[in-house]
């Protein structure tokens, strides 16, 4: 049953991608376009063989860059969440600051940042941290918000203490939230490492794109984008697993069991 | 009996109004009400006539602007944390299970989380709810949630319960099956409780005594004992007594409406 339902999800976009690759080989086949330009699909996948090793190494290096900055960005952002939320004052002076961060370009701050702290991985990490903790901290603040009003109004009844009303009702009910903001984060998470390492780096997806650009290799640069796309649709499944695990799991409702209702 | 005239609860004149389109509009006006240790007490009153606002009053997440709160014997007013609570949405937490829900409600009140757990499972146990321990509250019928909220409401360690309409949201098969299974629980235990509900037949059918309120601003049309004796059957609506005081109190709270209007 489940496989069906799966299988029904996922065959039209599977069958759209086909179509697509084919046309795309039938176009540099047939149309003579010049593969500096276009390169077939053929070619690209011939050009990743080639590179394989390589794009691994790199790919590798990317991963473990995008991932540090989605761990502290998680961090930073539940921590800043939390203290936003339990501080209604810090929060209305600041959040129109924090917004307005999230407007400068990368490319602006990335220059910026390598200026700071040099070339190594701290400018890196601070690029990705700040891309990182915005969504997750956005999210998650709406969510504590959220909670059932009814919900509350119990706590608040019986007497509940602040900690308590965070640790039993806002924390939890901001989850699904917080998941939300991860998957957004995950995504950006890797195309912002990509452009720190654009900006200087000696490894990475993003320093083999620039290289094969300077080289003209049309073909690897294609390779190198399938790789990119490969890898954030990858960490966005794992937070959608995980995501399942924790918050789908505990909100399941089934049917009512043997017949007690009326 | 001694014992009878101490109040676990005493709300004297108390005045509430809030702001309604810039002008004030007057909910409570100078209730009273007592309940005496082991008494099943009720507010009857018509929608909107500002039961809940008493409730938040004594529950202390509210100020009354005049008149004061006692529980226990001692001052009270705006002091949350001494009652316990029944809302009219079950209002169970969807995350946790049926015993981390009462658990939970109890580490509140200060029991330690091992008691806590214990005290759940074993009175999930007692009352013939061990079947639902584990699972999450979004699995079960209204009517078994309503359960639930009602046992973590007895649980807790406090001296007075307050039950909000808790059967206003259920059918009314499972009602009136709700309210034979509240009157066993509540004889065998014998708590202090503070009703609220709209329902005649449900006032007569579980109280000790019922204070009828009239339309908001509400005042206390009239205080009536309960003639039926304990334990009560359920199918005490068929006395005459019941149909009297039924007619008495409909009479009652059309002349507040006739003054409202
Ligand atoms: N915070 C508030 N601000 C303004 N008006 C309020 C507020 N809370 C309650 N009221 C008003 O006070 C009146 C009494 O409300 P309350 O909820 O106490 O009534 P109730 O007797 O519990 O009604 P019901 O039986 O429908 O639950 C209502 O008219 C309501 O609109
Ligand atoms: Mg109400």
């Amino acid at each position: 049953m489940a496989n069906k339902a799966a299988w029904r999800r996922v065959w039209p976009p599977s069958a759209a991608f086909v179509v697509f690759v084919a046309l795309w080989q039938a176009a540099c086949d047939f149309g003579r376009v010049d593969p500096w330009i276009l390169p077939a699909p053929s070619a690209i996948a011939l050009r990743m063989k080639e590179d394989a090793g390589l794009l691994a190494g790199h790919l590798g290096a990317t991963l473990q860059l995008a991932l540090s900055g989605v761990a502290i960005g998680l961090a930073a952002g539940v921590a800043v969440a939390i203290l936003l939320h339990l501080m209604p004052f810090v929060r209305s002076a600041l959040s129109p600051f924090v917004i307005a961060s999230q407007n400068v370009p990368l490319i602006a701050l990335g220059p910026l940042l390598m200026i700071w702290f040099g070339f190594g991985l701290t400018p890196k990490l601070i690029l990705l941290t700040l891309v990182c903790f915005f969504p997750v901290a956005w999210s998650m603040l709406a969510g504590l918000g959220r909670a059932e009003p009814h919900l509350r109004e119990y706590l608040a009844m019986i007497g509940a203490s602040r900690r308590d009303m965070l640790l039993r009702l806002e924390l939890p009910a901001s989850l699904p939230y917080l998941f939300a903001g991860l998957k957004i984060t995950v995504t950006y998470s890797v195309t912002s490492a990509i452009v720190a390492e654009w900006l200087g780096a000696s490894r990475g997806i993003g320093y083999y794109l620039v290289l094969k650009f300077k080289g003209y290799d049309t073909s690897a640069v294609f390779g190198a984008v399938l790789c990119i796309v490969a890898l954030c649709l990858a960490l966005y499944g794992l937070a959608s697993l995980l995501e399942q695990g924790v918050v789908r799991r505990r909100l399941r409702t089934r049917p009512v069991k043997a017949g007690w209702r009326k | 009996m001694t014992r009878e005239e101490r109040f676990q609860l005493e709300v004297a004149d108390v005045f509430k109004s809030y702001e309604r389109d810039r002008r004030p509009f007057a909910v409570l006006d100078g209730v009273s009400i007592r309940v005496r240790e082991g008494e099943f007490v009720t507010l009857l009153g018509p929608s909107g006539s500002g039961k809940s606002t008493l409730f938040r009053i004594v529950g202390g997440i509210e100020l009354p602007d005049l008149g004061r709160v006692s529980i226990g014997g001692r001052e009270a007013t705006g002091t949350p944390g001494l009652i316990s609570y029944m809302p009219q949405q079950a209002s169970l937490f969807p995350w946790m299970t049926v015993t981390d829900n009462i658990a939970s409600a109890l580490e509140i009140a200060g029991v330690r989380r091992e008691e806590a757990r214990r005290t759940a499972r074993e009175w999930l146990e007692r009352i013939g709810l061990a079947a639902v321990a584990r699972e999450y509250p979004g699995v079960l019928s209204g009517g078994m949630q309503q359960r639930i909220s009602f046992l973590r409401a007895l649980l807790m360690p406090r001296d007075l319960m307050c039950l909000d309409e808790p059967f206003a949201a259920l059918d009314a098969l499972t009602r009136t099956e709700m309210q034979g299974w509240l009157l066993r629980m509540w004889e065998a235990e014998r708590r202090s409780v503070l009703f609220v509900t709209h329902s005649i037949e449900e006032a007569l059918t579980l109280s000790d005594r019922i204070y009828v309120l009239s339309k908001a601003p509400a005042r206390v049309l009239r205080e009536i004992e309960v003639p039926f004796g304990r334990p009560r059957r359920s199918d005490v609506w068929t006395e005459p007594a019941f149909t009297e005081l039924k007619r008495e109190i409909l009479d009652l709270l059309g002349k507040g409406d006739a003054h409202a209007v």
